[in-house]
């Protein structure tokens, strides 16, 4: 039972690599789709990161992702194909025309999406979050202040969902239907429950925070983490790889 | 009402089975505890009892009906369930609308449910006006408790209500849930204080590893060598001192210091072998408990 | 050793103090169980000693607290930390990370253990709660009472030379609890180490702890051996502590003249000094 962002063991050649390199993979490829709107290179890309999931197999995960994505960059694409008129139009409206150019605008968005969020969410779930954040407090030089922060607040995402759906269970247990009525039926039922839920976090946060500190939290410096991060091989494969992706993109939207 | 369970296998996610096979039959009116150690499948039993939880294989009918068919509202008029904890119910601003939720759940709120609650209000000793949020623990599961109770549901499953509970506490929700019993309820309970259990329930089923090991009357199962030790269980301390004297000493097998099943039974048991009465304080904890 | 002197507190929020002109001395080495009714003070205590009042909860304080020569008002959390190792009732908030490796880490880390002691104590650790199974695994796909476990092993590589738990044995079922107080009793035998545990389970405490101390109303009632406390059933009923049955019963038979011996702690107890009765 994995949740959302959760790390999956597993011993794949994503796993194996360097936190860091993984990180700055997939920002530099995020990037890279965002610098150029060449359809052709970005289904390339995408179909790069699809063929990443599926080597260290999150297909399963990637795929729930890539449904999120696409309800959201839906919405963008429709903006998009009412709103840029361009190329053979093919439906007037008012304000303009629906073009060939409107379409392409808009599935370019879809694809641009989709590919820039794979890598980013792939590498949380192929990367333990401590090692995430205690690769960047050594290699990067992150405070661990900072890192911690942002290690906690995804390390209660699943404490807070499961508390969440022990919240709703209750609920269901007295009667409550979520099941029926649809989605805005479903939230309407939600939102009371969110105070038990705002009550336990607020509660457990601060607790947590004490708990850190006994276990001397303060104490912590760069030398602290037991494991180390080198960099081998692969991971300046990888690297290359990315400014690689990162230099075509710029030099199709330079070219053509 | 009953609740029966033909053969049923469950799981969270496929790949882990929770329940491998579990039959049993509860009937109406009974009041039976589940035993078993961490991870032996109770919790899940129960979270099936009331629909929460489909089975994968088999049937659960409640009265007869499979949870499969009776859609969520049904289930929850026919089954009130008590969660370990307090704080995942609770969900108002105060006790009384907190005890007036399942009736606007189920769409029943009208006088007769006003009435029941200012009922309820005065049976457990609360006041309507408190901010559920600033009670103490106890006092949380007791208002959670009395929110199952105030709906009169027919069955009602307690997982493991007075974990986290002092005596005391435990002793006020423990004593309300004879009373709810007494009352004509089927009561269900998962329950890992064996005095509890050999205070107040009639039968005992036994799980462990996803299946159920033993059942039958509540002294019956907790003086079966072989069922402890199969579940893991550490039996009540009175049993656990009769089943140990029989052991060692052969000479008082069959006497009533061997078959004594609480404190006021081996009191009198032993003053029966010393040929004295036993005129000791009576009913301090298995009587009054 | 530790060494509670007058100690008052009251929380910033309330109005009248929740513990009061408590006084107590708990040596090295010592098991100590404390226990006593909901609100009557018991975490306050411990929270006395590991530091957390007042460093994290503001109020009034009283009195003096040292803790292996450290004043814990004086000394900072930090270094009371170095002395004392906390397992806290919530166990959800106790455990900071998300794979059980990570959370044996997390202590080892932060207190600069040489890196070849560390994993001795993580394999020790998870070995003596029986959970060396679960060190890969995912913390949030854990059941209560494994996450408990967890919880306490990650205390227990950090060898503190004192232990303070509240509450250890909530989510675990009676065979993995008897195995926890077990455990913490070897510590205090074996390596010296002071345990001060609250419990609601009192026949765990009365088999194990070498004192036992009852807190009402925020006042110690009685701080003594189990068998010295024990031996005083009704009055303990009275403040909401329930003897276990094998004590009670012998209790009993010592009331009415069936039984002269000492107060019996345990089940075994009991069963020997019946077995003499009906001699």
């Amino acid at each position: 039972m994995n949740g959302f962002l959760e790390y999956v063991p597993g011993d794949s050649l994503l796993h194996r690599l360097n936190p860091v390199a993984k990180l700055l993979f997939a920002i530099v490829f995020a990037i890279t789709c965002f610098c150029t709107g060449n359809l052709v290179f970005l289904c390339c890309m995408f179909a790069l990161g699809i063929a990443m999931a599926a080597s260290c197999g999150m297909m399963k995960q990637v795929l729930g992702l890539m449904k999120a994505v696409f309800v959201f960059s839906l919405i963008l694409a429709i903006l998009l194909v009412f709103t840029t008129p361009q190329g053979e139009m093919l439906v007037e409206l008012p304000w303009g025309y629906i073009g060939t150019g409107s379409l392409l605008a808009a599935a370019t968005t879809i694809v641009r999406l989709e590919a820039a969020a794979i890598p980013l969410f792939l590498t949380f779930y192929v990367t333990k979050i401590s090692d995430l954040s205690n690769s960047v407090v050594k290699v990067l030089h992150v405070p661990y202040k900072y890192a911690f922060t942002f290690a906690s607040t995804v390390h209660f995402i699943p404490v807070f969902m499961n508390d969440m759906k022990g919240i709703m269970e209750a609920q269901t247990a007295r009667g409550i239907e979520f099941d029926v009525g649809g989605i805005v039926n479903k939230v309407r039922l939600m939102v009371p429950l969110c105070v038990p839920l705002l009550v336990s976090s607020v509660r457990k946060t601060n607790s947590a925070a004490i708990a850190a500190e006994v276990r001397g939290f303060n104490l912590r410096t760069r030398e602290s983490g037991y494991k180390q991060y080198p960099f081998s091989g692969a991971d300046f494969v990888v690297l290359a790889l990315a400014v690689g992706l990162l230099a075509a993109a710029i030099c199709l939207t330079v070219l053509l | 009402m009953t609740i029966e369970f033909r053969d049923v296998h469950a799981s969270y996610d496929t790949d882990t089975p929770i329940l491998k096979g579990v039959s049993f039959h509860v009937d109406d009116g009974e009041f039976v505890a589940f035993v078993g150690t961490n991870g032996a499948g109770k919790s899940t039993t129960m979270r099936l009892v009331n629909g929460l939880l489909k089975p994968e294989k088999g049937e659960v009918l409640i009265d007869g009906v499979s949870t499969v068919e009776l859609k969520t509202s049904e289930l929850a008029r026919r089954v009130g369930f008590l969660f370990q904890n307090p704080d995942n119910q609770i969900c108002s601003s105060t006790v009384r609308e907190e005890l007036l939720f399942g009736f606007r759940a189920l769409g029943r709120l009208d006088a007769n449910a006003e009435a029941r609650v200012e009922e309820i209000i005065e049976e457990f000793g609360l006041n309507p006006d408190d901010d559920p949020f600033l009670l103490n623990r106890g006092t949380r599961q007791l208002l959670a408790l009395a929110s199952i109770v105030v709906l009169d549901t027919p069955v009602v499953v307690l997982d493991e209500p007075t974990t986290g509970l002092d005596f005391r506490e435990c002793v006020k929700v423990m004593r309300i849930i004879r009373r709810l019993h007494e009352s004509g309820a089927t009561i269900v309970m998962v329950c890992h204080d064996m005095e509890v259990v050999a205070d107040f329930a009639e039968r005992v089923i036994v799980m462990s590893d996803g299946r159920v090991v033993d059942e039958g009357p509540t002294f019956e199962v907790l003086r079966n060598r072989h069922t402890l030790e199969v579940a893991s269980l550490v039996p009540p301390q009175i049993v656990d001192i009769s089943l140990a004297l029989s052991l060692v000493r052969q000479d008082l097998r069959g006497t009533p210091v061997t078959q004594a099943n609480d404190l006021d039974e081996m009191c009198d048991a032993v003053a029966q072998v010393k040929d004295v009465e036993y005129l000791g304080a009576r009913g301090l904890e298995g009587g009054s408990r | 050793m530790i060494e509670i002197k007058d100690f008052t507190f009251r929380y910033r929020e309330s109005s009248s103090p929740v513990v009061e002109g408590i006084n107590l001395v708990i040596p090295d080495g010592a098991f100590v169980g404390i226990t006593g009714s909901a609100g009557s003070g018991k975490s306050t205590l411990t929270y006395a000693m590991n530091g957390i009042v007042p460093h994290c909860y503001p109020g009034d304080f009283f009195g003096s607290v040292t803790v292996g020569g450290l004043d814990t008002c004086e000394a900072s959390l930090t270094d009371i930390s170095r002395i004392v190792g906390s397992v806290c009732q919530d166990i959800d908030s106790q455990i900071v990370t998300s794979i059980v490796e990570d959370e044996m880490l997390y202590g080892l880390e932060n207190f600069g253990f040489a890196h070849d002691q560390i994993e001795g104590r993580i394999g020790r650790a998870l070995a003596d709660m029986g959970i060396a199974d679960l060190r890969s695994r995912v913390i949030a796909s854990l059941s209560g009472g494994q996450k408990q476990k967890v919880a306490i092993a990650s205390i227990l590589a950090l060898e503190p030379k004192v232990l303070v738990l509240d509450e250890p044995t909530a989510e675990l079922d009676p065979a993995s609890s008897l195995q926890v107080f077990g455990l913490l009793a070897r510590y205090a035998r074996e390596h010296g180490t002071t345990v001060v545990v609250v419990e609601q389970k009192i026949a765990l405490l009365s088999q194990f702890a070498d004192m036992l101390v009852i807190v009402d109303g925020g006042k110690i009632r009685f701080a003594d051996a189990p068998a010295d406390v024990l031996a005083y059933s009704e009055e303990l009923l009275e403040i909401g502590v329930n003897c276990p049955r094998a004590t009670t019963l012998m209790n009993r038979l010592a009331a009415t003249g069936l039984y002269a011996g000492p107060v019996c702690r345990d089940v075994e107890e009991a069963c020997r000094a019946l077995s003499e009765v009906i001699l």
